[in-house]
C-alpha cells in the first residue's frame, strides 16, 4: 500500500510540473524550466510512461534490405549475378522464405559457386552463406547505431530503439509527428567525417569569450593579460568542482548565484584542465548549453572555421554522474568516411588492449598520408552525423591507408568505433516496413475516454456489489479499490508503458476481479443457509471457493501469457495489465477481504451478505 | 438482495436445439465470411490508413474525387465516429510514407478551405500484415491448446475437450456475428484488427473462466451426490452457480457496455467483440461444454451396456 503510493508519487509530481508549466507562458515558463530542471527530469524518469497511442508520436519498423546489402558487398558482379538478384527480389516479395536461402538455392540451380562473388575463391558455399548472415547482422547493428546517434542528436525525448529478430529495428519516437522529420532521422546515408581539432588555446579563448559575453562583460583589449591569467585559473576550479561532484557553490546559494552571474558559460561547461581543449558538460546541462551555443549572438563569437561538436556518448564522473565532451573542430572535414573500406575491432597482441584497425582505399590513403603527415601530434575527431565518437592523436604519418586506433577503454568501445567507421563505408540499406503515427489530440481524447470509462465501470461495479451483497459487497469493493491501486502501482514501478489497450485491460480486470468475490460471497450465503455460524460460513466459503478461483484465474493467466508472447506492442500492453490484474485480484479478493472479515468477526461485528 | 433463490431449471434438456441454433449461426457466419470476405484491417492486410479530422463536415464524394486524381480512387473512405473525422484507407504502401503524403496533398488541393489535422497515420507493409495474420492464428491455437492441457490435467480429458470445443464455438460465433453485422450498423467498424484478435483471445480467457467455475462445481457435486446421474449433477451445478454466472457476467457485460458506448472509436471493435464473446461465453458453458461432457459420457455408458 505504502509502496504503491511511493511508486505513484513521481507520476503525480510530473503531472503537477507539467500543469504548472502550461499555466505559465513565454519567458516565465523558460525560467521555471531552468529553475526546476533537475526535479522535473527526476520526476519524468520515474513517472508512468504513456504509450504512443496516448501521448501521440510515431512508431516505425525498419528492416534491413538484405538483397540490397548482398548486392552492395558482392564483387565482380556480372549479368548472371544481376539476373539472380532480380529473381530473388520477385520471389522474396511473394513468399515468406527469407532471402539468403532463396539466394543460395538460385545459385545451386545454376551450378554457380557463391565464392565467385563473395569471399575468396576457395571458400565453400556454406562458409559464404555464414558470412552473408553475419554481414546482415552487422548491418542491423550499424543501422541501429546510426539511428540511435541521430535520434540523440535531434534530442527526441524518451525514444525507444530496439532490435527485433535479426533484421528489424523498432523505433518509437514520442512527440514526433512530421514524417519528414522521420525521414531525416531514419533514412539516408550516415555522414562519417574526419575533422581536425582546433588548437586547445583557441578553444579555451573562444569559451572564455562566450563566458565574458554572456556575463555582459564586453571583451576589451586592455583585459587580455588578466583574461589569460584568469583562463588558467578558472578551468581548474571548474573541473575540480565537477570531479568532486559538489560545487562549493552548491552548499552556498549566494556563492552559486554569484558564480552563475559572473560565469554563465563556465557554470555549465568545465574546460579540461589537461589542456586538451575539450569542455565537459554534465548530462543534465546539455540542453541548456546547446541552447546557449545555438544563439546567433554566441555563434557570432566563433572564429571562422571553428565549430563545437558534441561527443556521442557520455563518460562517467567519479561520483557516478555522466558528462558529455564538447570538441572544438574545424568546420570543414579533412576527409569523408566514404574512403574507409574496412574497420575491425581487435586486440593488440603486445599489451591486450582493444584497438581498431581501419583500412582506406587508394584515394583515401593518399589524402590520409598528407593529412596525418601535416598534423602529427594533433587530434582528429571521428564524427558520425556530427557526433564525435573518438578523437585520437596522430602519432606519425600514415602511408598505405592502414591505421590503428588505440586508447579505447573497453572492447565494447572498440566495437562501437568499428560500427561507426563502417557506417560511413558500407551504408546499411534499411526500408520502413511499418509506420504508425498518432496525433496528440487523438491521444488526449483517448486518455479522457479511457479515464472516464474506467471510472464509470468502477462505480457501476461498486454500487452493484453493495446493493447485491450489502456488507459483503462493500468489503469486496474495498478489495477492488486496492486492486486498481496495485495494478497502477506495479505498472509505474516496473516503468511499464500505459497504452490504450492497457486501460482496456484494466477495465476488464474490474469486471473480472469481482468474480472471485462473487464466488466467495455466493458460497458464504450457501453455507449460512445450511445453518452454519457466520465465522464458520466465512471459513468454509473461502476454502470451498478457492479451487474454482484458482483454476479459472490460472486459465485466464495462461491466455494472458500467450497474448504477451505472440502479440506486438499494443497487445502486449493489454496482456501485461491483464496478467498483473489477475495476480492483484488473487491477492486483494482473497487475502484483503478475508482480513477485513476476520477483523469484523473478532470485534463482534456480524457482516451480512445481503 | 438476490435474483434467484434455489432454482431448479433443467438446463440440459433443450441442448439439441442449442446445438442446432449454434450450428446455424456459425454456418451463416461462415457463409458471410466466404461471400463478403473477412474484412481485415490494415494490420493484417498491409496498406496505408489515415484518420483526418476536419474543421467542418466533409462530403465523402468530394474526397473520393480528390483521391481519384492521384490514382487512389479505390481507397476506402468512411466516417470515423463523427462526420468531421474521416478514415481513408488504401491498400497501397509505396516506399517510405509516400502514400500518406500523397493523400494529404490531394485532399489539401481539392478542398483548400477545409483545414484538417492528422489524428492518426499508419502504414503497414504487406509482409508484416501476413506475419501478423500468422502470429494471430498461432496465438489463438496456442491458447486453445494451453486451455485443453490445463483443464485436462485439473479435471478429466473430456472436460478439457468440452471446454476447448466451447471456446472454438465462442470464437467462431463472435467472428460470425461480426461478419454478419459488419457494414449493417452505420458508424460501427467491425473489421478484424489487432484489437479484435486481442478481444478473441480475451474471450478465450473469460469464457474458459466461466466454464471452469461450473466444472469445479460439477467435480464437487459428483463427490457429494454419488447417487445422482451425471445429467442431474450437471443441472444441479448449473443451478447452484446461476446466481454467480448472472452477476459476474452481468458486471462484465455492463462494463463492456460502458466501453462500447463511451470508450471512443479506437476500442469500439474490441468492446463489441468482447460483448458478443461474453454472451456466448456463458451460453457455451451450459450448452456446449457441459452438454458435450454429458453426451460423451452417455454414449460411453451406452457402449458399456451393449
Amino acid at each position: 500500500m505504502v509502496v504503491s503510493l511511493v511508486f505513484l508519487y513521481p507520476t503525480y509530481e510530473d503531472y503537477q510540473y507539467r500543469k504548472h508549466l502550461s499555466s505559465l507562458s513565454g519567458q516565465d515558463s523558460i525560467s521555471y524550466l531552468e529553475q526546476n530542471q533537475d526535479d522535473i527530469l527526476k520526476a519524468k524518469l520515474k513517472r508512468m510512461k504513456l504509450g504512443l497511442d496516448l501521448q501521440g508520436g510515431m512508431r516505425v519498423v525498419l528492416e534491413v534490405d538484405v538483397i540490397k546489402l548482398i548486392e552492395d558487398i558482392a564483387k565482380n558482379k556480372d549479368d548472371n549475378f544481376l539476373a539472380i538478384i532480380k529473381e530473388v527480389r520477385t520471389e522474396a516479395t511473394n513468399n515468406d522464405e527469407s532471402v539468403i536461402p532463396i539466394f543460395a538455392r538460385k545459385f545451386q540451380e545454376r551450378g554457380i559457386r557463391l565464392s565467385r562473388y563473395f569471399g575468396s575463391i576457395r571458400d565453400a558455399d556454406n562458409a559464404v552463406l555464414a558470412y552473408l548472415d553475419n554481414e546482415t547482422e552487422k548491418a542491423v547493428d550499424r543501422a541501429i547505431e546510426i539511428v540511435r546517434n541521430r535520434v540523440d542528436q535531434y534530442r527526441v525525448s524518451e525514444p525507444t530503439i530496439q532490435k527485433q529478430g535479426s533484421r528489424r529495428i523498432i523505433v518509437e519516437l514520442p512527440g514526433v509527428k512530421d514524417e519528414r522529420e522521420v525521414q531525416t532521422l531514419l533514412q539516408g546515408t550516415a555522414k562519417l567525417e574526419f575533422r581536425l581539432l582546433r588548437d586547445p588555446a583557441i578553444s579555451y579563448r573562444v569559451m572564455q569569450a562566450i563566458d565574458d559575453f554572456l556575463a555582459g562583460k564586453v571583451p576589451a583589449d586592455t583585459s587580455v593579460a588578466s583574461k589569460s591569467a584568469k583562463k588558467e585559473e578558472k578551468p581548474k576550479d571548474a573541473l575540480d568542482d565537477l570531479l568532486a561532484g559538489n560545487k562549493p557553490a552548491a552548499t552556498d546559494t549566494t556563492k552559486e548565484a554569484q558564480f552563475l552571474r559572473e560565469h554563465p558559460f563556465f557554470s555549465y561547461v568545465s574546460p579540461d584542465q589537461q589542456n586538451t581543449g575539450e569542455g565537459f558538460v554534465l548530462e543534465n546541462n546539455r540542453d541548456r548549453v546547446m541552447r546557449l551555443l545555438a544563439r546567433p549572438d554566441v555563434q557570432h563569437l566563433l572564429p571562422l572555421d571553428f565549430e563545437f561538436l558534441w561527443s556521442a556518448k557520455t563518460d562517467p564522473t567519479p561520483d557516478g554522474k555522466k558528462f558529455y565532451r564538447i570538441y572544438a573542430v574545424k568546420r570543414v572535414a579533412e576527409l569523408e568516411g566514404g574512403v574507409v573500406v574496412d574497420a575491425r575491432a581487435n586486440v593488440d597482441p603486445t599489451d591486450n588492449r582493444p584497438i581498431v584497425n581501419m583500412e582506406m582505399n587508394a584515394e583515401g590513403a593518399r589524402e590520409w598520408a598528407r593529412i596525418t603527415g601535416a598534423n602529427v601530434n594533433k587530434r582528429i575527431a571521428i564524427a558520425l552525423d556530427n557526433a564525435v565518437f573518438s578523437a585520437p592523436t596522430v602519432i606519425n604519418k600514415i602511408v598505405g591507408g592502414r591505421s590503428q586506433i588505440t586508447g579505447m577503454e573497453s572492447p565494447n568501445e572498440a566495437r562501437l568505433l568499428e560500427i561507426v567507421l563502417r557506417a560511413g563505408a558500407l551504408p546499411a540499406p534499411v526500408g520502413i516496413i511499418e509506420q504508425r503515427s498518432v496525433g496528440p489530440s487523438l491521444g488526449e481524447d483517448s486518455i479522457r475516454a479511457g479515464l472516464t470509462t474506467t471510472l464509470i465501470s468502477f462505480l457501476i461495479t461498486v454500487f452493484f456489489m453493495v446493493i447485491y451483497y450489502k456488507m459483503g459487497g462493500f468489503v469486496a469493493d474495498i478489495a477492488l479499490f486496492f486492486n486498481l491501486l496495485f495494478i497502477v502501482a506495479v505498472l509505474a514501478g516496473f516503468q511499464a508503458t500505459l497504452t490504450l489497450p492497457g486501460i482496456a485491460g484494466m477495465i476488464l480486470t474490474i469486471g473480472m476481479a469481482v468474480d472471485a468475490n462473487v464466488l466467495i460471497n455466493e458460497r458464504i450465503r450457501e453455507e449460512l443457509e445450511g445453518g452454519k455460524t457466520i465465522r464458520a460460513a466465512i471459513d468454509l466459503g473461502y476454502s470451498k471457493a478457492f479451487s474454482a478461483i484458482l483454476d479459472s484465474n490460472v486459465t485466464t493467466f495462461l491466455t494472458g501469457i500467450i497474448l504477451y508472447q505472440f502479440g506486438s506492442g499494443p497487445i502486449q500492453g493489454f496482456a501485461l495489465t491483464l496478467m498483473i490484474g489477475i495476480v492483484a485480484t488473487m491477492f486483494s479478493a482473497i487475502v484483503i477481504t478475508r482480513v477485513v472479515f476476520n477483523l469484523m468477526t473478532d470485534r463482534g461485528i456480524t457482516p451480512n451478505f445481503g | 438482495m438476490r435474483f434467484f433463490k434455489k432454482t431448479n431449471i433443467d438446463f440440459l434438456k433443450p441442448r439439441r436445439w442449442a446445438y442446432l441454433g449454434s450450428s446455424l449461426l456459425i454456418l451463416a457466419g461462415i457463409v458471410s465470411m466466404v461471400v463478403k470476405g473477412i474484412d481485415f484491417g490494415i494490420d493484417f492486410r498491409g496498406g496505408t490508413e489515415l484518420i483526418l479530422k476536419f474543421e467542418r463536415p466533409i462530403e465523402i464524394g468530394q474526397l473520393r474525387t480528390a483521391l481519384g486524381t492521384v490514382g487512389l480512387g479505390q481507397s476506402q473512405i468512411k466516417t470515423y465516429g463523427t462526420d468531421q473525422s474521416i478514415l481513408i484507407r488504401s491498400v497501397e504502401t509505396g516506399s517510405g510514407a509516400t502514400v500518406g503524403s500523397a493523400i494529404k496533398a490531394a485532399v489539401q488541393q481539392a478542398l483548400p478551405d477545409a483545414k484538417f489535422t492528422v489524428l492518426k497515420e499508419d502504414k503497414v507493409g504487406p509482409k508484416i500484415g501476413a506475419e501478423l495474420r500468422k502470429d494471430a492464428t498461432y496465438a489463438v491455437i496456442a491458447s486453445l491448446i494451453a486451455v485443453l492441457g490445463y483443464v485436462a490435467v485439473r479435471f478429466k480429458f473430456i472436460y478439457g475437450a468440452g471446454a476447448v470445443i466451447a471456446l472454438f464455438h465462442d470464437v467462431l460465433t463472435t467472428m460470425s456475428v461480426m461478419s454478419l453485422l459488419n457494414g449493417v450498423i452505420p458508424g460501427l467498424n467491425l473489421e478484424v484488427s489487432l484489437e479484435v484478435v486481442a478481444a478473441l483471445l480475451t474471450i478465450v480467457g473469460v469464457s474458459v473462466n466461466d466454464t471452469v467455475v461450473v466444472f469445479d462445481r460439477i467435480r464437487e457435486n459428483l463427490k457429494i451426490h454419488r447417487t445422482m446421474s451425471l445429467g442431474e449433477v450437471i443441472n444441479k451445478s448449473q443451478n447452484d452457480m446461476l446466481g454467480r454466472t448472472i452477476i459476474t457476467n452481468g458486471t462484465i457485460f455492463l462494463v463492456l457496455l460502458v466501453l462500447l458506448l463511451g470508450g471512443g472509436e479506437v476500442t469500439r471493435g474490441f468492446a463489441f467483440a468482447m460483448t458478443i464473446g461474453t454472451i456466448t461465453g456463458s451460453y457455451s458453458t451450459i450448452y456446449i461444454a457441459s452438454a458435450i461432457v454429458l453426451d460423451w459420457s452417455l454414449r460411453k455408458q451406452k457402449a458399456a451396456v451393449k
